[in-house]
């Protein structure tokens, strides 16, 4: 008969009697899996920011739409000296003192314009693609490296593990803003190429590719810790005993127990990527001009905060809402996977 | 991380942008100097509702380089030095052409320049004295000269052509003899042999750097005790980055150096401000009397309204334009660089400047000798709408049709709108063009170092003195070089080059004028650059000083000499 006790479950060893209890009273033959998933389904707010993080997803997938559709112009036409007719009136886009015109809260210029006569909304969209694009992309490359790199150190141990931990300590060492900056800068200028691997300048993947390093180390510690807990368990002895060489267990034995460390900390990693690129963008060492992103229009926006603030609200509350939706969702996996870490946090 | 502060984090960065349009300064004049146009003419007597004395206080975003004159190379350093340090020649005190005529200053007559124009005779007035009463010796110029040379100041490319002066500099003997400077302090009289013949070097001698300084002056920065001078205001508090202090010296009066102000407060206090917002809200509630940057763009509309009648645009003696490299496709072609040319729209980069900016054909300024508006302007009337249709035809002709053109731009305001503006208009005429921005610290190395072999970019220019080869050298062929290159477009058509060479060396300015006017046409036509404009700068000053005082000097900004309270 099938158990849903605490050994059964893979992560809820020593539990709380509350939750110890309702893991106990579900149904036989329930996996830890759906327990997770019942968990999940039970947290409303959790769910709630989810949706609301599909949203922010749906609607920047759907910027090519709006900007053909209704916008009618790219997210990099200027239209400085142009006027545009709103409510039988003729308006500047642009200001002959440089300030851009505010919402119209039609199809052109919804949300106003930029100085260079840009239409925000179109920005904003393509902004958020942007941002969303490099923000999961690097968090599946610290995923990759950080789980690649704690198998290894964690399971060999030895002088591997030494050198990894070593390289861990100089990363750490860095500010992740600080080693962001400096990357992007001198990358920015001239692209890189690594054997055939070449990354032109103000290409996407540069702020991509830097997030994704700069955050591996803040990943890769706790996986490390993790399997060196589990490379001492009995089912990894047992698979020794059985003959299974250590790749095959790091494979097929380690990674399935890192699974849900890894579900928990992939939407925080692409919330933290996020915030990360909108800051290098913000300091000129992300997304490059005239590509749009949140923390670029942000910071070009500073110089009209007074005169025109829908330049820098409009990307600012995108920017808090998918960061808040990401962090508030993933702290809601968490909890579901892994309910003994909210009670350490707690505590 | 909890989830609060990450969200914290996130409005920070928000929060962020508040607190830096706040803190933040706006300076695009790259470290160099500018000059003004023609709005007026002040003099130093007293003006209509002014009166002498008292205290003036005024803001600076940025400190000044250094207060030492040797080494200053900023608007800031100059405003605030012209009147505590005055050369053998400067400048009449007024706004726009006149004031960028040479007048004798330490100096008792302009020079005696030789036939070959290799030699410079000059005579030290009688009686001069260092605002510490030590007496002027006529060896007191070369020493000067020899702290720019030996501090390698920012200055020391313009006192280079002095024979022996390189020799002086690579000796690295601070005390050693500059070969080509006679000095006899019985007398006055200050001899200068050049090694080649210079037409502009009297401007030269009235720049900053040459504000002469005692002869024991140490060969290191002064700057935080600056050394006496001669002048109508003496430096009494230095405080990098936090402000400096300048007082009348009642003596100065005494020299009756003519056509140089004596001075009319007492008191000037500078102090170092970096937000732009709190300086503008001072100074229209009249805490304070004086302001020497613009106030922030998104500022300028209330400021009109609030400030009237004691707030004005000037045009400057700068010129901002798009240079295309000829080396470098497809910019070698006439018909591709005439196209961009066509294409800008100066109104759209008169509104990304804020309105501070005058649309223009020229590469010369207009309060530049040798001006000549090119009438009518092969491109079109400056103020009007482009011609997108007749550079798109152009594009066509030259087989230039999605040709890759990467646009260079700094990350300071305004390049960064410009360069993506410029682009974008490239794109439309049938180019494929993308911005490349990078650090403005690191800007001007980058094009300028034919390796980058940047093909197109934003690029301008603010005068060291008021003469045309101070802006021509940027466009003549023997300025290239292969780092640290200004010629960013490697303009070398043999015409212009002869004509810019020619004016060059004659030192009758009025004379050369026509050569630099004609250069200057050839150079628009011919498209190797792609000028729009002349950025303006403001007067803007509290309700207690007398407006007819404040005086825009077209070197010098700002002349404190004449500066009133009510």
């Amino acid at each position: 008969m099938a158990s849903t006790d605490s050994a059964a479950t893979d992560f809820s060893d020593d539990l709380p009697a509350a939750i110890a209890a309702e893991e106990r009273h579900a149904p036989a033959g329930t996996g830890p899996w759906r327990i997770a998933l019942r968990r999940l389904r039970r947290n409303k707010v959790a769910l709630a920011f989810g949706v609301l993080f599909l949203l922010l997803v749906a609607v920047s997938l759907a910027a090519p739409i709006w900007a053909n559709e209704v916008a009618h112009t790219t997210p990099y036409q200027n239209r400085i000296a142009d006027t545009i007719t709103i409510d039988g009136e003729e308006r500047n886009i642009v200001a002959f003192d440089g300030v851009p015109i505010g919402p119209t809260w039609h199809g052109e210029y919804f949300l106003g314009a930029d100085r260079n006569g840009r239409d925000v909304m179109v920005r904003l969209l393509y902004g958020g693609r942007n941002s969303l694009l490099i923000g999961i992309g690097a968090s599946i490359i610290t995923m990759v490296f950080a789980t690649l790199l704690g198998l290894l150190s964690g399971f060999f141990g030895g002088w591997l593990d030494w050198i990894i931990s070593r390289c861990f300590d100089v990363m750490w060492a860095f500010p992740v803003i600080l080693l962001g900056v400096a990357l992007g800068v001198s990358l920015n200028i001239s692209g890189i190429t690594i054997g055939p691997l070449s990354l032109k300048s103000g290409s996407l993947w540069i702020p991509t590719v830097i997030i994704g390093i700069a955050y591996v180390v803040y990943l890769a510690r706790p996986i490390r810790g993790q399997v060196l807990a589990l490379r001492e368990k009995e089912f990894v002895e047992a698979a020794r005993a059985q003959g299974m060489g250590p790749w095959r267990i790091m494979l097929t034995e380690l990674l399935p127990n890192l699974a849900s460390t890894l579900l928990v900390f992939f939407p925080l990693i692409v919330a933290n990527a996020i915030l990360l690129e909108a800051a290098l963008s913000f300091l000129g060492a992300g997304v490059q001009p005239p590509e749009p992103s949140w923390g670029l229009m942000i910071s070009e926006g500073i110089e009209f905060l007074t005169s025109a603030p829908h330049l820098t609200i409009a990307p600012g509350i995108m920017l808090v809402l998918t960061v808040l939706a990401l962090n508030i969702f993933g702290e809601g996996v968490r909890d579901a996977l892994d309910p003994r870490a909210k009670i350490r946090l707690e505590h | 991380m909890s989830t609060i502060r990450r969200a914290l984090l996130a409005l920070m960065l928000v929060a962020a942008s508040a607190f830096l349009v706040a803190a933040c300064g706006d300076d695009d004049n790259g470290g160099s100097t500018t000059g003004g146009g023609s709005t007026g003419a002040a003099t130093d007597a007293a003006t209509e509702g002014g009166q002498a004395g008292g205290t003036l206080t005024g803001y600076y975003t940025s400190s000044p380089d250094y207060m030492d004159p040797a080494l200053t190379y900023t608007v800031e350093g100059w405003n605030a030095q012209w009147v505590v340090y005055t050369p053998l020649l400067t400048y009449r005190h007024t706004e726009g052409a006149e004031g960028a005529e040479l007048i004798p200053g330490l100096a008792e007559d302009l020079p005696e320049i030789s036939e070959d124009g290799l030699t410079y005779k000059l005579k030290l007035r009688d009686g001069l004295k260092f605002s510490d009463g030590t007496p002027v010796k006529a060896s007191d110029f070369e020493h000067t000269i020899k702290r720019v040379l030996n501090l390698e100041s920012g200055g020391s490319a313009f006192y280079l052509p002095i024979v022996g002066a390189e020799d002086y500099l690579k000796a690295g003997k601070p005390n050693a003899d500059i070969e080509g400077i006679e000095t006899n302090d019985e007398t006055g009289e200050i001899t200068i042999h050049l090694s080649e013949r210079i037409g502009s070097f009297d401007y030269v001698l009235a720049m900053n750097f040459a504000g002469i300084v005692p002869g024991d002056t140490p060969f290191r920065n002064m700057t935080r005790n600056p050394p006496p001078g001669v002048g109508p205001y003496k430096i009494t508090r230095s405080v990098p980055n936090r402000g400096f202090t300048l007082e009348k010296v009642p003596e100065f009066a005494d020299y009756g150096i003519q056509d140089v102000p004596t001075g009319n407060v007492d008191k000037i206090d500078i102090t170092i401000v970096k937000n732009q917002q709190r300086q503008t809200d001072d100074v229209i509630n009249n805490k304070v009397d004086y302001l020497i940057d613009p106030p922030p763009a998104d500022r300028l509309r209330e400021v009109q309204d609030k400030a009237e009648g004691r707030f004005e645009p000037y045009v400057t003696n700068s010129t901002y334009y798009v240079f295309m490299n000829t080396r470098e496709k497809p910019f070698d072609d006439e018909r591709v660089r005439q196209a961009v040319n066509f294409a800008i729209d100066k109104r759209a980069m008169q509104r990304i400047f804020g309105g501070l900016l005058a649309p223009s054909c020229n590469f010369l300024p207009p309060g530049m000798k040798g001006y000549q508006k090119i009438e009518p302007c092969p491109y079109g009337d400056p103020t009007q709408e482009p011609d997108l249709e007749k550079a798109r035809q152009l594009i066509q002709e030259a087989g230039a049709e999605g040709a890759e053109v990467t646009v260079w731009g700094n990350d300071e305001d305004p390049s960064k709108p410009v360069t993506e503006y410029v682009a974008d208009v490239m794109n439309q005429i049938g180019l494929n063009a993308k911005p490349r921005i990078v650090e403005a610290s690191v800007y001007f190395q980058t094009i300028g170092n034919q390796k980058t072999k940047a093909q197109a970019g934003f690029a301008n220019w603010f005068q060291d003195f008021p003469h045309p080869a101070n802006f021509m050298f940027l466009i003549n062929g023997a300025s290239i070089q292969e780092t640290n290159n200004q010629n960013f477009g490697n303009v070398d058509d043999p015409e212009i080059n002869d004509l810019i060479d020619g004016a060059d060396k004659n030192t009758d300015l009025d004379a050369a004028a026509a050569d630099y006017a004609e250069a200057d046409r050839l150079a628009v036509e011919r498209a190797y650059i792609a000028p729009y404009g002349n950025r303006q700068l403001t007067k803007l000053v509290s309700d207690r000083v007398a407006w007819d005082s404040v005086v825009a000097h077209p070197v010098y900004e700002v002349d404190f000499s004449l500066l009133q309270l009510k």
